[in-house]
């Protein structure tokens, strides 16, 4: 039996990338980290992501990750109850030391890291390789963009070299919860579209006699096309149909 | 386990809706402070009168019923006026710091809900700083010369300020004539006091009974949580009341210092006016329509009939609605009071009975958010153990509401004139419960799985005919029937004003009188 | 920033864990698959579009050039990535409210958890370790989880009354509408955009200048 792919549920795929970005910075004296923040800020600024361009993309997100957290935080370690009781004794010098050294330690990262993490509909085989093919061809010039500052992506110019690229940055998820539904994203947007439209159409025939209903319901199975997802759908991304 | 409360620190408020306990006239008034000292005196002045919420009776050596009653309350900037610490300040919640017309997008007061139209007091409030709503204070009488006395007692006490503290108008009276107070009294029908409101519901018999309000005992049954054993237990203390643990196991943020915060609440004051014409013809021309008929329909707006408050789950439709009236004719005040607010949704997970955009569902959803898909259908099911708790997400977005209706209905084709309810909540995090409320429950409708849709009393409807608001009225999954949708629902209620308050209790009062609140 | 886009909220938290303790984790996450029933309250919550969590040490971090310095870390961390319905408080009230036992077996064995069940503690918990999101995006901005699972419904029962109804009567067309609506009576909330759960000058400003663009483009096409 092939081994289970942790980042499959269904057909939804949990791909989660972590870019290491070059220790440098600007003539402007801007870190490179910064500069790939702000050119993800500035997506937002556009009418539309260019995520919408990438095919079967249900969620997805971009941060820069500075650094680790140290837990200073009081919290439930037992072990450190025993250990403030020590330090109110005699040879507290000892209880002290202990305690000290109990507490969380600091930890650095050594490089800034861009994170993408990404819920696309990659089929029961996981299909990342298509989803990356897809998202390099519909959105090469963003990908260097945001790219361009991290190690090792300078030689990154074409969609195989982009997905061995990503696939070198890829994280396993230990768990992955699907709360949605894993459908192919036009499938998703077609069902919303529907949804929307037959709500309106129950409204707007309530109380007339099944003549007229069937007829109007045949027009608005005409119109609205349930089967096609290439009619008239929910475009993604979207506010409004 | 169980806490007895100091009831002679708690304002009298808090734990009576003064509307029950025989007091069927009320006037709230508002006042500015020009000076911090006067302001002090004057709150000593009056706390010598505030009404605790101490038991009352007949016998020797007990606190007889007063015939009025008087309580107070601040907004943020009176407690800075009154020269509170800026480090106690800075404990109190965001939202009582920011006041309400701030948080309009939170609230949904848009349209003709928006602060523009509210009452001129409510304008100018946070606007210019001599017109700054700064004491709240609220007059509660048995009858309506008990009113008048305690008004000139209290104008009395302003007079003696000299100044320093000034009595702000503006609302509007029932004559479209500016006033500065705000009457409220419960509505007669046929000559005969009610406890309903200017649509015809009668309000407020499902008020969460909490922990340690020795008067509430006896009411707890669906007032208070429901426990996966079926029966009901009293809510913590703690999501009412400042200073004590709540559902969380921990207490509310409440500022410092302890003295300050502890048994003291905030309060949520909002007029809101009913829209009376819109919805008799509203209610008409779809009671015409829907199958039961025009009063179920009324009822199926609100979870409850119209003419005794009986609720949907128990008298789904005419038929058991007879069966209903008959059992509550013949019963004693204690069993009538059962029947109204003793009920679940475990039957009712479908809304078949009781919609799921109904005002009293949307309120208070009980036990009933713990569900998933049903196996027919249209259906929807209990999901067993799926929470450590049945009412897990009910039990920390509960509200104690006061209030009384304002104004009279002299024509019942139309919206204008003055009448309405003025409502005051009360909980111990503004966020957590009266917005969230507000925000998830009545202005929108995900986490009862209807999307936008709206509570159909209270929602803030679009008057943009692109966003009309619908609400579908479920039927039961196993019938032949099919779902009533509501279309193009109007806005029944606007919002006319409102302010966030802090109530204090005697302790903190006297504190504030003094100026020896300090949290060093 | 934007942790948000449409009714969806974006959540980062990265927390360390004793190398020791994260194979435990991992065993806890695997039983969360093999045995469903552990996800049930989140499943009744139904705030979740998707979720994951992701274990990694200093030497799982990617390491892509011989320049790029390597990681030298005390712990391994746990890096949790949600795209949930509602604002923030919402959803973490409704994690401690709800499922506080769930949230303690994923989170229990990292450093300083301080247990879900008081609420305070385990929001300081939550915001100490978030980070936040620069661009988020959904296919969907308008639809809730709920939306997303009663539009598939909604597909379904109506392409299937279609096909059904083509031979029938007037009056079995009518009780057969009637059963399509009768069974589609959750699944027809109206997506509007959501209330606002931020105050932030930039969503206020942002989700009004979306709405109204697309309303306008909408309302042009339809004269034109």
């Amino acid at each position: 039996m092939a081994k289970r792919n942790p980042n499959i549920s269904g057909n939804a795929y949990a791909l989660t990338i972590l870019a290491p970005i070059k220790n440098g910075y600007t003539e402007e004296q801007i870190a490179y980290a910064d500069i790939v923040r702000c050119r993800l800020q500035d997506w937002n600024n556009q009418d539309y992501s260019p995520m919408t361009q990438v095919p079967q993309t249900y969620l997805c997100r971009y941060y820069v990750l500075d650094d680790v957290y140290t837990e200073s935080l009081p919290g439930a370690d037992p072990r450190s109850r025993w250990l403030d009781l020590l330090t109110a004794l005699p040879f507290g010098g000892i209880g002290n030391k202990l305690r000290v050294g109990m507490l969380p330690k600091e930890d650095h990262l050594q490089s800034r890291y861009l994170v993408f993490s990404c819920n696309f509909h990659g089929g029961p085989e996981g299909d990342l390789d298509g989803y990356l093919r897809g998202m390099w061809q519909a959105i090469s010039g963003q990908i260097k963009d945001i790219w361009g500052f991290c190690y090792g992506f300078e030689e990154v110019d074409n969609a195989d070299k982009f997905i061995a690229y990503m696939k070198k940055c890829q994280l396993p998820a230990a768990l992955f919860f699907v709360g949605s539904n894993d459908d192919p994203l036009p499938e998703q947007l077609k069902a919303l579209y529907l949804k929307q439209e037959f709500a309106n159409f129950a409204v707007a025939n309530q109380g007339l006699d099944a003549a007229a209903l069937r007829a109007n319901f045949k027009a608005f199975i005409e119109r609205v096309q349930p089967n096609d997802v290439n009619g008239p759908t929910w475009p993604a991304g979207k506010y409004t149909v | 386990m169980t806490q007895k409360l100091e009831l002679t620190d708690i304002q009298g408020n808090v734990l009576r809706a003064y509307g029950r306990f025989g007091y069927p006239v009320a006037r709230y008034v508002f006042f500015n402070i020009r000076d911090d000292r006067k302001g002090r005196a004057f709150v000593d002045a009056i706390s010598k009168r505030v009404t605790t919420a101490v038991e009352w009776g007949d016998g020797p050596g007990q606190i007889k019923q007063p015939d009025w009653t008087l309580n107070i309350a601040f907004a943020y900037q009176a407690l800075k006026e009154l020269g509170v610490p800026r480090s106690s300040l800075i404990g109190f919640s965001p939202e009582f710091i920011s006041g309400m017309k701030d948080r309009r997008d939170i609230l949904g007061d848009d349209g003709p809900s928006s602060p523009e139209h509210w009452d001129p007091i409510w304008c100018s409030n946070r606007v210019e700083r001599d017109k700054d709503i700064h004491i709240f204070i609220s007059l509660n009488a048995r009858l309506p010369q008990f009113l008048l006395e305690a008004y000139q007692w209290l104008l009395g006490e302003v007079d003696k300020t000299g100044g320093g503290v000034v009595q702000l108008d503006g609302h509007r009276g029932d004559n479209g004539e500016i006033l500065p107070y705000q009457d409220s009294h419960i509505v007669m029908e046929n000559g005969q006091p009610t406890a309903k409101e200017h649509f015809g519901y009668t309000d407020g018999i499902s008020d969460p009974v909490f922990e340690g309000v020795p008067y509430d005992e006896a009411r707890l049954p669906g007032r208070g949580k429901q426990m996966p054993n079926g029966k009901w237990a009293p809510l913590a203390t703690g999501e009412f009341i400042l200073g004590h643990v709540d559902e969380a196991h921990e207490y509310p943020p409440a500022p410092e210092p302890v003295l300050l915060s502890r048994n003291g609440t905030y309060m949520i004051y909002r007029k809101l006016h009913e829209n009376v014409g819109t919805f008799e013809a509203y209610l008409e021309e779809h009671g015409s329509k829907f199958p039961g008929g025009k009063e179920l329909l009324a009822a199926k707006f609100v979870g409850r009939w119209r003419d005794n408050g009986a609720p949907l789950v128990s008298a789904p439709d005419t038929a058991a609605k007879a069966k209903f009236d008959a059992d509550f004719a013949a019963a004693d005040a204690k069993t009538k009071d059962k029947m109204l607010s003793d009920f679940t949704y475990d039957n009712d997970m479908s809304g078949g009975k009781c919609p799921f955009s109904a005002h009293i569902r949307r309120i208070n959803p009980r036990a009933s958010l713990e569900m998933v898909r049903g196996d027919k259908p249209g259906a929807m099911k209990i999901s067993t153990d799926a929470f450590d708790t049945p009412g897990a997400l009910t039990n920390r977005r509960r509200l104690l509401r006061r209030g009384l209706p304002y104004g009279e209905v002299k024509d019942r084709t139309r919206d204008d004139g003055n009448h309405g309810i003025v409502i005051m909540m009360l909980n111990a995090d503004i966020n957590r419960q009266f917005e969230f409320v507000q925000q998830q429950w009545v202005n929108y409708g995900n986490d009862f799985i209807a999307a936008n849709d709206k509570e159909i009393i209270l929602g803030n409807h679009s008057v943009d005919d692109k966003l009309p608001s619908k609400a579908v009225l479920q039927v039961e999954p196993d019938s032949n029937e099919a779902p009533y949708i509501l279309p193009k629902i109007p806005r029944f209620v606007e919002t006319r004003g409102g302010e966030y308050f802090f109530v204090p209790s005697m302790t903190a009062l006297r504190m504030i009188a003094k100026g020896v609140v300090d949290p060093t | 920033m934007s942790n948000i886009a449409g009714k969806a909220y974006a959540m980062n938290v990265i927390t360390p864990i004793k190398s020791y303790w994260a194979w435990i984790n991992k065993l806890i996450f695997w039983a969360a698959i093999k045995f469903p029933g552990a996800l049930t309250g989140l499943i009744t919550l139904s705030l979740i579009h998707y979720a994951r969590w992701v274990i990694l040490k200093d030497s799982e971090f990617p390491h892509l050039a011989k320049e790029q310095p390597k990681e030298k870390l005390h712990y391994t961390y746990m890096l949790f990535f949600s795209n949930f319905n509602g604002s923030w408080d919402q959803y973490v009230d409704s994690f401690t409210f709800a499922i506080p036992g769930g949230l303690d077996l994923f989170w229990k064995w990292n450093i300083r958890y301080p247990k879900s069940v008081t609420l305070t503690p385990f929001h300081k918990y939550i915001r100490y370790n978030q980070i936040e999101t620069i661009h988020y995006y959904s296919a969907y901005p308008l639809a809730a989880a709920n939306d997303v699972k009663a539009a598939k419904q909604v597909k379904t029962a109506l392409t299937q009354f279609h096909q059904d109804s083509q031979t029938l009567s007037d009056d079995e067309f009518m009780a057969g509408y009637k059963t399509l609506l009768r069974g589609l009576q959750h699944d027809l909330g109206d997506m509007y955009p959501t209330p606002i759960v931020t105050m932030a000058a930039y969503e206020v400003q942002e989700r009004k200048y979306k709405h109204e663009r697309e309303q306008a483009a909408l309302a042009g096409g339809e004269n034109g």
